[in-house]
């Protein structure tokens, strides 16, 4: 295999292997050394800012890790499409599609905005795109996934997702690794561009069961009555931080977002929302639910910014938190900036241990208490998981929870 | 006029809007630096731990950054500020003996009215000396003392050096140690043990120069069993060059103990607020922090209750008002540092004419602290499209036996209650000035009478022609 070692200074010549390898077009170089020059200049996050408080940035330094474009990275399956999708690995899209991927890669994450994404950029290892033309309704669920089973990897998984006015479309994204003890860094970017009246779904399926140190984010934008539901399942992974963002630009955008959290042992993750309301009549609806364990520890920030002049918006926030046991730790930061007037926002945070007097009620139906602490931890996702109308993607959540129970 | 308060708006315009020539024994240089810290100290004639803790608070000054979150402090010029003003040789024993101006300031106040109500003693602040004091004679003999700062510094010296800065210690933060550094006057309460005091103890503050900065220091002790309720109200006048008020205020609640300490704070709008207030609570004592913000150009204040052991309770009622130009940024910290302890944070603001109005909170909850509750509430009016409302609570929880819950809402006026109102012939604007009052309800209840009465004032003052 031949990987290639991040060097931590600006050596231009690996980044133009990558490229060349992956047989890219002169623009996309360009854009690449332009982003490792990008990521040189920029400050390096400091555990002052907001944002790093309760992660240390340190612990996604890459220089020592390998880009990995060989990691699997993109389309699980080829199902039968309708005519116009275009549904590929992201190398494959820069061939067939290079004016597709040039108009929208790296627009709504930007390269200049911290130096993890400008490392995203220059060593943008592979992906997924997805494009789905106007009126276009892709009735089957897509799937694709990144698999990682190299130790001291460092991969930068791309996905991006355009849907044109009109069109439906669900990704399905699984992120998994094979089990062990062994080291690898992802620095994941994933962009969903939802035109009007468009409606995308986008669920991350992420379970790595290795030492994966893993930062990202997902953004996605939202047209006039645009819809985006984002859910994010996180159970694997031992430092996790990533950022779900919705920008709802267009009036009468509306994004659902759900997030379920299981962390045992020492698991570490650090999610921050925002719901951006620019426009007028937009609506943001946000669940997350977080339970940890052992000495697990969960950080939900969130925000709800409404701008001047978005009138009519609807917001709502939602964290709950389970403390399983001693040890383990639950931060809750909801944020609340608020520009507009005519609106409606709340949000709501609610942290607490396992019921003992529920544990109480089922061991009084004959239930072993280890049971009865499973059946309640997979009552409080249910909430959750009852939003989501794909049975499989439920049955193998609630697979997930229950492995990490007997953990 | 746009309201039909009955006192009139014009007059309590008047009331808070005059000011007296300046006429001062001693007035100190603008500006700070170690040796002006020692001058004050020598002024007052302190003894030489205080000259040393005020040394080591300019130190730690210096080296504290300006926080770097937060309301926009960045126009604050530290050179520009008298730090100590003296205005009489030494605190009046009566109201009569007050020099007439300074009378004159407190007659529109309405002080002396307080006073004919049998309210407690009246600690007044004109600048920054504690001119007038009176504490009633039962409380002497119940042993209760409530002074200036200074005084007690003097006549009770072993009791503040006992206390002094173990709260607030001056490295807390920039603003504490400034405040440590150069502080003068604020109070000084001391309620022996199993003592309630029922009727308030009050003191008014009062900022009259311009650029002076206030940095007065209060410090309650509360002994085991004992009761106090303390009132801090505030009210200066407009001025155009901003000014800075700085205080640190040290509770402490010893087993048993409940102490109340509520707020009416209305500086004039030019007029930097970053106070740090902290009390701790010990078993079974109860701290509660009743704040109303209604003044101030920024106000940076966040209560707070580190609750150190088993059965400790924490309760902070917060009200922030921003109009045009303002921002306040309150909040409050609740630390469940043992076992079953309970917190409760309700929080209240109003933003309209482009002001900014928010909480910013703290809920931390250290292992082993068992059974431990605390719910936050969080609602906000924005009574037009220009203003803001910002919510910024922070939950750390380290313990799996505990029980938080935090809710905020974001709203304006509903149509609906405005409709019902002018149904039942209610002018717009009194209607208005209703739901807002009605919003704040839930804490303006839990003020004195006179207090409640004066904010309700302040309100509809605020309210004024916010109908258009």
């Amino acid at each position: 295999m031949t990987t290639i070692p991040i060097p931590p200074t600006s050596d231009r010549s690996p980044v133009e292997a990558l490229s060349e390898r992956l047989g890219e077009p002169r623009w996309m170089r360009e854009a690449r050394l332009a982003a490792l020059d990008l990521a040189d200049r920029l400050p390096a996050p400091s555990p002052t800012e907001e944002a790093w408080r309760r992660t240390d940035p340190a612990l996604f330094d890459d220089s020592a890790a390998r880009p990995d474009p060989s990691v699997v990275c993109g389309p699980r399956e080829a199902p039968a499409l309708p005519p116009g999708v275009i549904f590929s690995t992201l190398p494959e899209a820069l061939r067939s599609h290079p004016d597709l991927v040039r108009e929208h890669f790296m627009r709504a994450v930007r390269p200049e905005e911290s130096r993890f994404r400008a490392r995203h950029a220059a060593w943008c290892t592979g992906g997924t795109f997805l494009y789905v033309p106007a009126g276009v309704e892709v009735a089957v669920p897509l799937r694709s996934e990144i698999w990682i089973q190299t130790a001291g990897v460092a991969v930068f998984p791309h996905t991006l997702v355009i849907a044109e006015p009109g069109s439906r479309v669900t990704l399905i994204e699984a992120f998994g690794s094979m089990a062990g003890p062994w080291p690898a860094m992802v620095n994941a970017v994933v962009e969903l561009i939802v035109r009007d009246g468009a409606v995308v779904r986008y669920i991350a399926h992420q379970d790595w069961l290795a030492d994966v140190r893993a930062l990202g984010v997902i953004r996605g934008r939202l047209a006039r009555d645009a819809a985006l539901h984002t859910l994010l399942v996180g159970f694997g992974g031992s430092v996790v931080k990533t950022d779900v963002e919705a920008l709802l630009e267009g009036p009468g955008a509306s994004a659902e977002m759900l997030g379920a959290f299981f962390g045992t042992d020492g698991q570490h993750f650090d999610i921050h929302t925002l719901q951006e309301h620019r426009a007028p009549s937009t609506l943001s609806d946000l669940l997350y639910k977080n339970a940890v364990r052992d000495r697990a520890r969960s950080i939900f920030a969130g925000m709800i910014r409404v701008h001047p002049r978005a009138q009519k918006t609807n917001a709502f926030q939602a964290n709950r938190n389970l403390i399983l046991s001693a040890g383990a730790k639950a931060d809750s930061i909801p944020n609340l900036e608020i520009m507009a007037n005519d609106l409606r926002c709340t949000h709501g945070s609610a942290t607490s241990r396992l019921s003992e007097e529920q544990l109480f009620y089922l061991m009084s139906r004959g239930l072993r208490r280890v049971d009865a602490v499973r059946m309640v931890v997979e009552g409080f996702f249910a909430e959750l998981l009852d939003r989501v109308p794909l049975a499989d993607v439920r049955e193998a959540i609630s697979q997930d929870v229950d492995r990490k129970m007997v953990q | 006029m746009a309201t039909t308060n009955q006192l009139g708006i014009d007059v309590e315009k008047y009331k808070y809007g005059f000011f007296e020539p300046e006429n001062y024994i001693y007035k100190a240089r603008k500006g700070l630096n170690a040796e002006v810290v020692a001058m004050i100290s020598q002024m007052k004639g302190e003894p030489d731990w205080m000259r040393a803790f005020r040394l080591h608070a300019y130190e730690a000054f210096l080296a504290k950054p300006m926080p770097t979150w937060g309301a926009d402090l960045s126009t604050i010029n530290f050179d520009d500020i008298y730090y100590y003003i003296k205005p009489t040789e030494k605190p009046a024993e009566s109201w009569e003996e007050l020099p007439e101006e300074i009378k004159r300031t407190y007659d529109r106040l309405g002080i002396p009215e307080a006073e004919r109500k049998f309210l407690a003693g009246v600690g007044a602040q004109y600048e920054s000396e504690v001119v007038y004091h009176n504490l009633k004679e039962e409380w002497e003999r119940l042993g209760v003392i409530f002074l200036d700062t200074d005084s007690a510094l003097r006549e009770h010296p072993d009791l503040v050096r006992e206390y002094f800065g173990t709260v607030v210690p001056p490295e807390d933060n920039k603003f504490a140690a400034l405040n440590s550094a150069v502080w003068s006057g604020g109070s000084f309460v001391y309620v022996p043990a199993g003592v309630k005091v029922d009727i308030p103890l009050q003191a008014y503050f009062r900022i009259n120069a311009r650029n002076v900065g206030q940095f007065e220091r209060t410090l309650i002790i509360c002994e085991p069993g004992s009761y106090v309720h303390y009132v801090e109200g505030c009210t200066a006048p407009v001025y155009t060059t901003d000014s800075l008020h700085s205080a640190v205020v040290e509770i402490i609640v010893k087993e048993g103990a409940r102490c109340r300490y509520t707020t009416i704070q209305n500086w004039s709008t030019n007029v930097y607020n970053l106070v740090t207030k902290r009390a701790v609570a010990y078993r079974d004592a109860t701290m509660e922090w009743i704040d109303g913000n209604l003044g101030s150009k920024i106000t940076m204040k966040y209560p707070s209750v580190y609750m150190l052991e088993p059965g400790a309770r924490a309760e902070i009622l917060s009200v922030a008002f921003a109009g045009a130009g303002q921002h306040p940024d309150p909040g409050g910290k609740v630390i469940h540092a043992a076992p079953h302890t309970q917190s409760v944070i309700v929080s209240k603001s109003i933003s309209k004419d482009g002001g900014r109005a928010g909480y910013r909170g703290l809920v931390k909850i250290y292992p082993g602290a068992k059974g431990s509750r605390s719910a936050v509430r969080c609602d906000a009016l924005i009574l037009d499209e220009r203003s803001r409302s910002d919510t910024y609570p922070t939950m750390e929880i380290d313990e799996e036996d505990v029980s938080i819950t935090h809710e905020a809402t974001v709203s304006k006026v509903s149509d609906e209650q405005l409709f019902y109102l002018m149904s039942r012939g209610i002018k717009e604007d009194e209607a208005m000035n209703m739901i807002v009052r009605g919003f704040v309800e839930p804490i303006v209840k839990e003020l004195p009478l006179e207090y409640a009465v004066e904010l309700n004032r302040l309100i509809a003052l605020e309210m004024e022609g916010s109908v258009g």
